[in-house]
């Protein structure tokens, strides 16, 4: 287990001084804040406009507190822009973590073999499964960072634009994280047989999505659209826990088994 | 127990679309006792790197298997005793040279308590003190090689696995790393050295392996690849019938002095002119063996001119 902890750091270490992983999660936190400032002055336009609803009612400008409907309106409209805001918000952190985990993981075997770097490390007493599972280890921490700042984020934008917290989006992070992880596991086995790009490529697109029961495909394909929060989030809808709990359980199981896989082709790749 | 022992084992790349095969290593014998210096020679191609590649497990024997220390080269543990050095030394950059050396110490299980003095001592045995808080990344090319022997150094191994390991030095480098070696091979240190230097495997191994595509074309100390080399037969009498005769032969004549000097150039000539000399009832005064260099041995091997 030392050794794998060695491994997974050293991968850590390797992953935050990629330029182009490190590009991609400041374009993907650059995009989040412009998100935010666009869906900030969308409400502020709202309520502008609902007061100049209200004078051209002939309602009057004063002090005087808002009707009851007007109350409504305002807040429906508030807690509409809340929901779009998350929901915008969970679909940027979602994609920009999908490209972060697929280049993470597709390189994290491949570029050792490319750069020659893992003929010093394997002379070494390390095992070709404990450096598979060490890459993967400090891949999954990477991503694991990714989750805790996004939901670090969507917490400070929420209450600092006064906005109630979707019920789904108290799960959409551990789902979002749930779902990388299927992904790079698939991406880290193909990457042990094409190159990255392909392996990225295939991963992402590998998802059943176009296939419904009983197509077998539907079975042996990841399901990354069931851990997509989106339409839950906007709509401010309940996630039932018993729901998270099968498809985080499934997420695990589907690792497992890309990794097992990762590993008995790994066993025999020359590395030369 | 032998340090390394390789049994019958081939690599064959196997070609797609009806191209030939290629053969990396044919059936390839060999033992390194322990305490031994070996050196591996050959060609580009020769199947030297290929040979430390199946040792280190990095590639896959197509038949054959390889042992280290009398254990199959598949067993990780068998690795805390082995150094390895790189063809090219393609190092973490991203690491500054102590930290490099921190993380390969600590892979290769040096006890925390032992780690910055052992790290300190190859530092300095490198003389690398100076770049140990640099970027590997602003390393030259000689000091990621010499940060390369440290690493193979640091967890004081009994089997140092060497490939072309001066390549990228200077000269002064590569004086102080013979000495080095010298210095490894007195504490009784195996060595496997690939090199195409002839002269630094001449002056550390007690034995030489001769490669070629991939083939073990000789093996043994340097005095037994010399044997069967060129003799000179010295005679002090001589007779015009003789000097005719010996003419005829492939052998050189040489006289100076009433002294004549044969040059065999091989056992089949010699043996054709010691039975002139006992035709001619002429003794033989003295017979001189010509010990050749390891280039000699080398060339003459691979069928191979220096010039070409």
């Amino acid at each position: 287990m030392k050794t794998i902890l060695l491994i997974a750091a050293d991968g850590v270490r390797a992953l935050i001084h990629q330029r182009l992983l490190v590009g991609l999660m400041l374009a993907s936190l650059a995009v989040t804040v412009a998100f935010s400032v666009f869906l900030s002055n969308a409400r502020t336009h709202a309520s502008v406009s609902l007061s100049g609803d209200r004078v051209a009612s002939g309602a009057p400008q004063s002090n005087e507190p808002m009707s009851e409907s007007d109350q409504r309106r305002l807040r429906e409209q508030t807690q509409g822009m809340s929901s779009m805001f998350q929901a915008a918000f969970y679909v940027v952190t979602s994609f920009g973590g999908s490209m972060v985990a697929l280049f993470i993981f597709s390189t994290a075997v491949a570029a050792e073999i490319r750069s020659g770097t893992i003929r010093l490390t394997l002379s070494k007493p390390v095992s070709r499964t404990q450096f598979l599972l060490g890459k993967y280890l400090g891949g999954a921490a990477i991503m694991v960072a990714y989750a805790l700042i996004a939901s670090l984020a969507i917490f400070v934008f929420s209450k600092s634009q006064g906005l109630d917290l979707s019920p789904a989006i108290k799960w959409a992070p551990w789902l979002m994280f749930c779902q990388q992880l299927m992904l790079g596991s698939l991406a880290l086995l193909l990457s042990l047989f094409v190159h990255p790009i392909i392996a990225c490529v295939l991963a992402f697109f590998a998802g059943n999505g176009f296939y419904s029961p009983p197509n077998p495909l539907y079975f042996i394909l990841p399901s990354y659209s069931d851990f997509g929060m989106f339409s839950e989030v906007l709509q401010g809808a309940q996630v039932d826990w018993k729901d998270v709990v099968f498809l985080s359980l499934y997420a695990f199981d589907f690792v497992a088994i890309m990794l097992l896989l990762s590993m008995w082709r790994f066993r025999t790749k020359e590395l030369l | 127990m032998s340090a390394i022992r390789i049994e019958n084992l081939s690599k064959i790349y196997r070609a797609a679309w009806g191209r030939r095969d290629t053969f990396a290593v044919k059936a390839l014998s060999l033992e390194v006792k322990q305490g031994e210096v070996f050196g591996l020679l050959g060609p580009n191609g020769a199947g030297k790197t290929s040979t430390i590649h199946l040792l280190l497990n990095l590639i896959r024997p197509t038949t054959g298997a390889a042992f280290l220390f009398d254990r199959p080269v598949t067993e990780t543990e068998v690795h805390r005793r082995l150094g390895y050095l790189p063809e090219s030394v393609n190092l973490h950059t991203y690491y500054k040279g102590r930290a490099l050396l921190n993380f390969y110490a600590a892979l290769c299980g040096v006890p925390v308590s032992q780690r910055e003095s052992r790290i300190s001592a190859v530092l300095k045995l490198l003389e690398l003190e100076d770049a140990a808080d640099k970027q590997v990344a602003k390393y030259s090319k000689g000091m990621a090689q010499r940060i390369g022997v440290a690493q193979a150094l640091l967890h004081d191994p009994d089997l140092l696995i060497l490939d072309e390991p001066t390549a990228s030095l200077d000269p002064v480098a590569r004086h102080q790393f013979r000495g080095l070696l010298l210095e490894l091979k007195g504490r009784g240190k195996t060595i496997l050295i690939s090199s195409h230097i002839l002269s630094e495997v001449e002056a550390v191994c007690h034995r030489v392996a001769i490669l070629e595509s991939g083939a073990l074309k000789r093996v043994g100390t340097l005095q037994e690849l010399s044997a069967g080399g060129s003799t000179r037969l010295v005679v002090k009498e001589t007779s015009g019938t003789l000097m005719e005769a010996l003419a005829a032969t492939a052998a050189e004549v040489t006289w100076f002095q009433g002294q004549v000097t044969i040059r065999c150039q091989d056992e089949t000539v010699r043996r054709s002119v010691e039975a002139l000399l006992r035709e001619h009832k002429v003794e033989i005064a003295r017979v001189e063996s010509e010990a050749q260099s390891l280039d000699e041995i080398f060339f003459s091997t691979i069928k191979g001119d220096p010039a070409t």
